[in-house]
């Protein structure tokens, strides 16, 4: 990461605008305890509060790394229900990046979003048809299976 | 060209992530 995706212009950039970035020792105490840490890179999105809300495992390139973090932003802010900055973001890695590993998951959170926003099923089953024409092979497609039968 | 502006001490991470409304990128790296 640190020899490619951090040394990124857009990836900095967007880090240091949207996040608070802290980079520490894989063994250092007693966060690594704390969140469990078994392998580098891991980077974890918290909130302020340093409750874990997204993970990301392994190196990824920019055009992968980019993504993930806006997916790491919005899971942080549906968990918080600020549903209108989760929905931007998820918008963002589904219109900007959809040929990312992220871009499944965005587009099952975007439906549950809208779902919570609207209090109608129709949303949900749109997320599950938009899956299975973009991403059949997704895990988010097989757990939005359901959601066809609404 | 840009560099990320990496926070060293956890505790003014997490001041500074709730006074600006982020999230924080915590990251565990392996220098070897």
């Amino acid at each position: 990461m640190g020899a490619v995706t951090y040394p990124d212009s857009r990836v900095a950039e967007f880090i240091n605008g949207r996040m608070v970035p802290i980079q520490m020792l894989y063994d250092a105490q007693p966060f690594a305890s704390t969140y469990n840490v078994k392998w580098t890179p891991t980077m974890i999105v918290l909130d302020g509060e340093g409750k874990e809300h997204h993970r990301i495992v392994g190196f990824l390139p920019p055009d992968e790394f980019l993504p993930a973090l806006l997916l790491g932003i919005g899971k942080t802010a549906f968990d918080a229900d600020e549903l209108d900055k989760a929905m931007a973001d998820l918008d963002k890695i589904i219109t900007a990046y959809p040929r990312s590993a992220a871009a499944p998951e965005a587009m099952y959170l975007r439906g549950v979003v809208r779902f919570k926003k609207s209090h109608q099923a129709e949303p949900l089953k749109e997320a599950f048809e938009q899956l299975k024409r973009d991403y059949p092979a997704s895990e988010w497609a097989k757990r939005a299976t359901p959601y066809g039968l609404l | 060209m840009a560099e990320v502006m990496w926070v060293q001490d956890m505790e003014k991470a997490l001041a500074r992530a709730k006074s600006e409304g982020k999230p924080v990128l915590l990251d565990f790296f392996n220098p070897g």
